[in-house]
């Protein structure tokens, strides 16, 4: 018995490891969700974080416990400084836009040799406990907790709704924004360092497009509206490709895209719907 | 009875559309005031214009004496004007009560890092904001039904809930964009009887009415516009009876007889 | 000299790939609200389905451009009711769509490198004119000419289509607001299928020449367009064909100037710094300006 679960926990452990990795990404695009933008830039704020944290640990030798929350503030201040351009164009083009960054900092990376080893990457021999990662992760989510029940929360939900409404009750829609901006990159900083200790190996191509679209998609998968949500949906994300592999490795790619789609289809407003919940109650109470 | 807004000279145009053409009139403080007109006259347009949705090409609006054309809504909003919409804009997926707490907005009363930290402090204002909007529900008549989701209620339901969402700011000046569209009379008594007692608390109320039976009944004066420009003021019974009103409203005489003919 | 103007032709000739790209992508964009992600996975099939019109059913050049054009066009109407139209009954918005197109982005993707067998084709020799063209001491190859005017023809067509047309009026009239649309007599859902015909043909024809003239015909052509053809949209602003086609047709000029004149490996960059400054200084393109917010 013991020995089938140690088997089990090797064949998982880093599934699980990346599945937490994952949420730290699904809930920078959480952040900005659900005080209404559609941003891909957390990608750009996890390589910010990544680079930097990592040139920290190697360079001026920070503890990994320090590195951690200076992650954290590069991406903070990159998204504060993201926030003060991209919260002038309407939500379309803001879209278009973090896309656009997010090509930017693959070019920069590739570039900016001395800080990210250019196309040979840079390999990080950090350890970091496995606990100690979980430990991180519920700290960010009781963040999030706390977040939502602040009236910040009940403020970013009326902008994202509908923020020409939420200016004449006199909630500020752009600062309010900016706020989701700053959560966002130090959520998004922390996630690129811990992946890097996660890979111990970064490079230009770790921190690409395809971590913006697939987070997109966990976050909506496992319901925008929640931020349980988007650790739901992180988690499902990564299991996905892992049970698509074990089931028809041959189209592991298909089945992940045509269970995306169906799901979407079906379940638009993901796995966590509070609003549903609620619509569903007051279905039953006469 | 000194004017609490002032509304001078305003005009407003989309492309080559104008909506509002040189618009003068004010709302005298404590009162209730009905703005009237004809559809496409261009109310609901003056109500954006008042509470900073969209910005006049030119002309002022005045509120005690501050202009505040060039303000953006959030601090028109802090000035003291709420309002509500035409066609009911809650948010969706909030319940009755988050509605009006997000109304409450403006006096939350604590920094984001306390009420983040949940400090004692910053706890004791939440509730007090939650039994602030309590009592908001009560005074609109939806008492007791704080944890519903709104967009599951009543269209005349949501209409109360929006009010009480725009008093969650409490305003010095009420704008109401046609409060009673789609009630029955006597649903629309009731928002009468409500407007008259925030009056009589001391609120400013403009309302933008198309049941002239309301008006008569609830506005102490009476603005009536058309194409744009104000066609008079006073009370509403001398507002009805100015013949350039009549026949906005009504069309001419001989329109109407025509009309009758058809039927 | 001749060396620059052979360079600025080669440019010109690999912009017109970008801007052809750029133009279905900012039409979908505008007319139907979606941020395809599915939209290069079109240029793949295409120069996939050119491919086998050569390889297997041995057809002229010609007809195999037509294959692949069709083939990318019938893919996207495919993709547009399978993956966006359920969504359209919802008002799922944005986002919505956005997922779905990620989701037939992975899935088209995937299957394009297995039909390619995981590796990448390219057309044989004596299928395509790959003959040169001389005029005067300045040689270009045929491919170039073919793909620059094929820009020059889309661009002028889409543009006269989409702002002088009836038909151009309703696509814009759905763009700005589909109820209001449906109420002045336009039926959006025919609107939404040829919008999503027209951008899968570009997309496709981008597809084509691109599979020829880089011999690349894999998944990873549709990707490569797509990176590149994104930035003019930017540039460009979607809304506006004009805008793409000058963009997508800069974009190309200055990669190659860049490589022959700077360096190899700053191409890329020069484009996104290029792309980075006009999201500061003019964020909605050089055409941008008009207030277009979808209601």
């Amino acid at each position: 018995m013991s020995d089938w679960f140690q088997d089990l926990w090797a064949a998982y452990r880093s599934t699980l490891g990346f599945a937490m990795v994952n949420a730290f990404f699904s809930l920078s695009t959480y952040a900005v969700l659900s005080a209404g933008i559609l941003s891909f830039a957390t990608v750009t704020y996890a390589a910010a974080g990544g680079f930097i944290g990592t040139q920290l640990a190697l360079q001026a030798h920070l503890p990994v416990l320090l590195v951690l929350p200076a992650s954290a503030l590069v991406g903070a201040l990159l998204a504060f400084a993201v926030a003060l351009v991209f919260l002038r164009l309407d939500s379309h083009w803001m879209a278009l836009a973090s896309l656009a960054l997010v090509l930017i900092t693959r070019v920069v990376a590739l570039n900016a040799t001395p800080l990210t080893g250019g196309v040979n990457g840079l390999s990080v021999p950090l350890f970091f406990p496995f606990a100690a990662l979980a430990g991180l992760l519920a700290l960010t989510a009781v963040v999030f907790w706390r977040l939502s029940n602040s009236w910040y929360g009940i403020a970013a939900r009326a902008v994202r709704e509908d923020p020409a409404v939420a200016s004449t009750l006199g909630i500020p829609p752009r600062r309010i924004q900016t706020i989701a901006f700053v959560v966002s990159g130090a959520v998004g900083g922390l996630g690129g360092m811990t992946l890097a200790l996660m890979l111990q190996f970064l490079s230009p191509e770790t921190y690409f497009i395809n971590i913006a679209f697939t987070m997109i998609a966990a976050v909506v998968l496992g319901g925008s509206y929640h931020w349980a949500g988007a650790i739901l949906g992180a988690c499902v994300f990564t299991a996905l490709p892992v049970i698509a592999q074990a089931v028809l490795p041959e189209f592991e790619k298909v089945l992940n895209g045509v269970a995306l789609l169906l799901i979407m289809i079906f379940l638009p407003r993901g796995l966590i719907d509070p609003r549903g919940w609620k619509l569903r109650r007051a279905a039953k109470s006469p | 009875m000194s004017d609490l807004l002032q509304v001078e000279n305003l005009q407003k145009s989309f492309g080559g559309l104008t909506a509002v053409a040189d618009l003068s009139f004010s709302v005298p403080s404590g009162s209730v005031t009905g703005l009237m007109g004809p559809n496409g006259a261009g109310k609901t347009t003056v109500i954006n214009l008042v509470s900073g949705l969209l910005r006049p090409n030119r002309g002022h609006v005045v509120l005690n004496g501050e202009r505040i054309e060039a303000l953006p809504p959030q601090h028109i909003a802090a000035r003291g004007i709420a309002r509500t919409y035409q066609n009911v804009r809650l948010f969706s997926g909030m319940t009755v009560l988050e509605q009006v707490m997000a109304g409450c907005f403006l006096r939350r009363d604590t920094s984001l890092f306390a009420s983040f930290l949940g400090l004692p402090a910053a706890n004791a204002a939440r509730r007090a904001v939650a039994r602030h909007a309590l009592e908001l529900l009560e005074q609109v008549g939806m008492a007791g039904r704080g944890d519903d989701l709104a967009e599951a209620l009543s269209y005349g339901e949501q209409r109360r809930i929006e009010i009480a969402r725009a008093l969650g700011t409490q305003p010095r000046l009420l704008l109401l964009d046609e409060p009673t569209a789609g009630m029955n009379a006597q649903e629309s008594d009731g928002i009468g009887r409500l407007v008259h007692s925030l009056r009589d608390g001391g609120m400013t109320v403009l309302m933008v009415e198309h049941n002239v039976r309301l008006v008569m009944d609830f506005c102490d004066r009476v603005t009536v516009m058309n194409f744009g420009r104000a066609l008079t003021h006073g009370t509403a019974r001398d507002c009805m009876a100015h013949p350039e009103v009549q026949e906005a409203y009504f069309g001419r005489r001989d329109d109407a007889e025509r009309i009758r003919a058809l039927r | 000299m001749s060396l620059f103007i052979e360079q600025l032709i080669n440019g010109c000739a690999l912009g017109s790939l970008y801007a052809l790209f750029a133009i279905g992508f900012g039409l979908v964009f505008a007319t139907l609200g979606i941020l395809n992600a599915a939209h290069g996975t079109y240029a793949s099939w295409a120069a996939i389905a050119a491919y086998w019109a050569v390889d297997q059913l041995g057809l002229p050049f010609p007809f195999a451009m037509l294959a692949g054009v069709a083939g990318g066009a019938v893919l996207a109407l495919l993709v547009d009711q399978i993956g966006f139209q359920p969504l359209r009954a919802r008002n799922a918005g944005l986002l919505g769509a956005l997922i779905t197109s990620i989701a037939c982005w992975i899935v088209l993707d995937s299957l394009a490198d297995s039909a390619t067998g995981h590796q990448s084709l390219s057309f044989p020799l004596p299928a395509y004119p790959s003959g040169m063209i001389h005029i005067g001491e300045i040689q270009f190859a045929t491919m170039q000419g073919i793909s620059i005017a094929a820009m020059l023809v889309v661009t002028v067509g889409m543009h006269w289509l989409i702002r002088y047309s009836r038909f151009g009026a309703a696509m814009r009239a759905v763009g700005w607001n589909e109820a209001a649309a449906s109420l002045s007599g336009v039926n959006p859902r025919r609107v939404v299928m040829v919008t999503a015909l027209l951008a899968g043909a570009t997309s496709g024809l981008a597809g084509v020449l691109g599979g020829v003239t880089t011999q690349n015909v894999s998944y990873t052509l549709g990707e490569g367009l797509m990176l590149k053809g994104f930035a003019a949209v930017v540039v460009g602003g979607y809304d506006d064909v004009r805008g793409a086609a000058v963009a997508g047709v800069a974009l190309g000029v200055l990669e190659v100037m860049a490589a022959q004149y700077i360096s190899t490996s700053l191409r890329d960059g020069i484009t996104y710094a290029l792309l980075l400054g006009f999201l500061l200084v003019r964020p909605r393109g050089i055409f941008g300006g008009v207030a277009f917010t979808r209601a």
